[in-house]
């Protein structure tokens, strides 16, 4: 406050590289609630899980998966056409019936679908769509129809519908996302207000935040607040900060039973195995997965992402599997839109519409949902989808999270048959 | 609220003598973002009078139309008429498409403004101007079609230092305002009174200074306001009600201007910006009446010109005084503005990084939560918000990740480069000054540019020690002193102006 130096001890350097990392932030981002029983220090025991409890993890594929090289209709001479250079060879497909295969990058899934554990949904998509990444993510988060501009998600408006008789004293996160990039997803948006909290990406981040998290615990507690509104801000900060540091403590904690890939996806599903281990009442967990946007050049970026996703998945599987949570978790990918499919000039392939999207769990009803998207389409013309996404929230709502579907969704969508019976 | 001076001396100009570095840190932080050591040090020889005439001048500079808003302006007739004349199916697909554009034109205009208003010479009006809408609301999520939300802005920013019946009248023309507050729909055979009930108890005088009559007699004079497509004010005097009115007791065949220029009438008129005014910029706590009347009273001398408000309130011994330094709660776009302006950084002009996390913040610029405003202070703050807040800080000391942005984002970012704009997230290279200092005098000297309140033992003594740990290896030293800079700017101290 007395430094009456004009010099600005961060001199701007007008031509700075933008450096490029990899790194994100690892940083817990709460809503204005802290969960009780993490706050409620009496209980040092986590509560024991609810065994009827069943859980959703939505993974948000970024920047729009392409469908086609991913679920690859390796018989159809369409497909040849349409894919000259960048269609996956034969020989090189994982099969999964006569007529598709896998992209080579998903061994793992493939595995998993001969397990009767993975559910493909073919052809996802909605009517008129819309190629803006801002605003198909946004159609899908909020389970709006195109032409509807909606302010709350559909998850958001699943926990007013189911969380309106709660006891209003309990601050247990009923929703949280994990590496998103944003923070909160409008997906956790609701009428009404709900305790959700984030894990924001980057393991390596970890030490930093602690660091971070100890000094501002020094200053947040230190008394005589120079006035009370920083007592206030203190008073605030240090709650939260208490909250952040028991939550590491129960991540750090966890002994997963199954050997993840040293990828930040991989570890947010860790994470969340943690934390349903833990005994969170979370009935929704959004975890993102970035890189989708394949516009050029896309065979080993693309290869890269499905071989992250495809490990990833089956880690977090096997991991509930041993923890024998698998009954209570399922599993669902989503991506805003698929691509086109007639490859683009750069050996990429450029926004698109409907695309296939994956069910994961002890209780899928494993196999091939829907029916493929026809492929007779003239050069830059898009698929039409045959199954509306709202039917797959339909159905996770009715199926698994038990709750109507229709005054989520604000209308009725025919359910599938994706979920066995317990 | 314990108060040092009385109503009278209040708002008697700052003694040339109080005039100092602090003085100016307080009117830069509170009438602009944050202050810059090399503006303070401006402000402080310049005095305070040529500091304020800089911050409000006579013309002040104006955010120019953004290209995509105009693109969409332009189309807006084109549209309309296509409208008319398509079949009721068309109509469902062309009313999506415009929304869709209103709504990314939208975006854009939120990252011109912020981009507009980060400008150092450009924070102080475009402060006042959001003060002001934050008076005369409008919501973009009623409203949608961006232009007008633009126009209403720049009528807000043309008027903010004129006389303000004019800004008033003004706004009851704007088509914003005629379509969120439903003005349209008043008609002289069955009259709205929406819009007439927020001009008395919220543009202009304040609950408890007006009747339900007022509001009805008032309602009536309002008839006739319509929007023409594709949204251009018109005055439709067959659809206005042009018999005897009463309004705050004088009877006429009163217009909607006549109404406006009753109400600045009354004292009550005076006293009300006063009072969002300290409410905006200077305390939680509302000023008891004697000193909003006392100010008020003045203001109604100067014929309501809101340059001279702008000078007295600023100028003013009570803005300077004791209680109100250091102790008030920056709103989200403060925050977000005085990071950039602190770190001199370029925000990132891509809408998910922007707008996303304002919106955590609890504030979505052009879109305040209904037409009370923002309520403020203390309600900007919870453990989320504040969770929020301290995400944006980290995320300005790390580079974009390109494999996280999609093929639009990085034409945008390459955009920006070419332009020099690309300075996004805070390089270890501009932490050589700070590393050559010992570790106390590098956390006083963070502290002292960053904070408005002064750095206490145990806030003081923690960094330090901390930078003092890792002395012995270059490398763990820099990391260290930029942790603590990303402490200091996530403590409680740094959300406060």
């Amino acid at each position: 406050m007395l430094n009456n130096s004009p010099t600005p001890f961060l001199p701007s350097t007008r031509r700075e590289f933008l450096r490029r990392s990899a790194s994100g932030i690892g940083l817990l981002a709460f809503s204005r609630f802290a969960p009780s029983f993490l706050v409620n220090a009496a209980s040092a025991a986590v509560p024991a899980p609810e065994k009827d409890r069943t859980i959703l993890v939505l993974v948000q594929l970024a920047g729009g998966n392409d469908g086609l090289n991913t679920l690859v209709p390796f018989t159809d001479a369409n497909y040849r056409r349409l894919r000259p250079t960048i269609g996956i060879p034969d020989t090189q497909v994982l099969r999964i019936s006569d007529a598709l295969g896998l992209h080579p990058s998903c061994a793992a899934m493939q595995g998993l679908f001969h397990d009767g554990r993975l559910g493909i949904v073919q052809n996802v998509g909605y009517p008129n769509p819309n190629h803006s990444h801002f605003r198909s993510t946004e159609i899908w988060e909020t389970a709006s129809a195109s032409s509807d501009f909606m302010s709350t998600g559909w998850i958001g408006r699943y926990l007013d519908n189911a969380c309106s008789g709660r006891p209003a004293a309990s601050h247990d996160p009923l929703a949280i996302h994990l590496n998103t990039l944003n923070g909160e997803p409008e997906t956790f948006i609701g009428q009404r207000e709900h305790p959700t909290f984030g894990l924001l990406a980057g393991a390596g981040m970890r030490r930093e935040n602690d660091e971070t998290r100890r000094l501002l615990e020094t200053i947040a507690g230190a008394p005589g607040a120079p006035n009370a509104e920083e007592g206030f801000l203190q008073h605030t900060l240090m709650d939260s900060l208490v909250t952040e540091g028991k939550v590491q403590t129960v991540l750090g904690s966890y002994r997963p039973a199954a050997a993840y890939p040293a990828t930040p996806f991989a570890a947010a599903l860790r994470n969340i195995a943690a934390l349903v281990a833990g005994g969170l009442p979370t009935r929704v967990y959004f975890v993102s997965l970035n890189g989708f946007d394949t516009h050029v050049n896309q065979a080993a970026t693309h290869a890269d992402r499905l071989k992250v996703l495809s490990e990833g998945l089956a880690a977090f599987q096997g991991d509930l599997q041993a923890h024998r949570l698998d009954g209570q978790v399922m599993t669902m990918t989503f991506s805003e839109f698929g691509r086109r499919p007639s490859e683009n000039e750069s050996k990429g392939t450029d926004h698109g519409t409907a695309a296939p999207l994956f069910v994961m769990g002890s209780r899928v009803s494993g196999g091939l949902h829907g029916t493929p998207p026809a492929l007779n389409l003239a050069a830059n013309q898009d698929v039409a989808f045959s199954t509306d996404f709202r039917s797959v929230y339909a159905t996770m709502l009715a199926d698994w999270l038990g709750s109507p579907p229709e005054p989520v969704l604000g209308g009725k969508f025919t359910t599938l048959p994706l979920v066995r019976t317990a | 609220m314990t108060l040092s001076l009385s109503p009278q001396d209040a708002w008697q100009p700052l003694p040339a003598g109080d005039w100092n570095a602090e003085a100016a840190r307080h009117l830069l932080r509170r009438a602009g973002w944050t202050a810059r050591p090399a503006e303070v040090q401006r402000a402080a020889q310049e005095g305070l009078a040529l500091t304020l005439d800089r911050l409000f001048p006579p013309s002040p500079a104006l955010l120019p139309e953004p290209e995509m808003t105009q693109r969409v302006e332009d189309d807006m007739p084109e549209f309309a008429a296509q409208y008319m004349q398509a079949a009721p199916e068309d109509k469902r697909v062309l009313g999506r498409q415009q929304r869709e554009r209103w709504q990314a034109a939208y975006l854009d205009l939120s990252i011109r403004w912020l981009d507009f208003a980060a400008q150092p010479e450009n924070s102080a009006y475009q402060k006042w101007v959001l003060f002001l809408s934050d008076v005369y609301v409008v919501g973009f999520e009623k409203v949608r079609r961006t232009p007008l939300i633009y126009r209403h802005f720049d009528l807000l920013a043309r008027h903010g230092l004129g006389p303000a019946p004019a800004l008033s009248k003004a706004v009851s023309r704007s088509p914003a305002m005629v379509l969120y507050l439903d003005l349209a729909e008043n008609r002289r055979e069955a009259p709205n009174e929406n819009f007439a009930r927020e001009l008395l108890e919220l543009f202009l005088l304040g609950e408890g200074n007006y009747t339900e009559r007022d509001i009805k007699e008032a309602a009536r004079a309002f008839t006739g306001y319509r929007i023409r497509p594709p949204g251009e004010f018109v005055f439709a005097p067959r659809q206005h009600d042009p018999g005897l009115k009463t309004v705050f007791g004088h009877t006429g065949h009163l217009t909607g201007d006549d109404v406006i220029d009753l109400a600045y009438d009354l004292p009550a008129a005076g006293a009300y910006l006063p009072r969002k005014l300290t409410r905006f910029y200077l305390s939680d706590e509302m000023l008891p009446d004697p000193y909003l009347y006392a100010l008020g009273g003045a203001w109604q001398a100067s014929g309501y010109d809101l340059r001279w408000l702008a000078r007295a309130f600023f100028g003013s011994r009570l803005f300077f005084a004791p209680e109100f330094r250091g102790n008030f709660i920056k709103s989200p776009v403060q925050f977000y503005l005085a990071l950039l302006q602190d770190l001199d950084l370029d925000g990132v002009p891509l809408p998910r990084y922007v707008i996303n996390p304002m919106r955590q913040m609890g504030q979505v610029l052009f879109n305040p939560p209904n037409v009370r405003g923002w309520v403020g202070g203390r309600n900007w703050i919870n453990s989320g918000s504040l969770a929020a807040r301290r995400t944006l800080v980290e995320s300005v000391f790390h580079p974009l990740n390109p494999e996280s942005l999609n093929a639009d984002e990085l034409r945008e970012l390459a955009a920006a480069a070419a332009a020099r704009r690309g300075d996004f997230a805070v390089a270890d290279e501009r932490f050589g000054p700070l590393v050559a200092l010992g570790p106390g005098a590098a956390v006083r000297a963070m502290a002292g540019d960053f904070l408005p309140v002064p750095a206490g033992p145990s806030f003081q003594g923690s960094l330090e020690t901390f930078i003092a740990g890792g002395r012995a290896d270059p490398r763990e030293h820099l990391r260290r002193v930029r942790r603590t800079l990303i402490t200091i700017l996530e403590s409680p101290a740094y959300q406060l102006c």
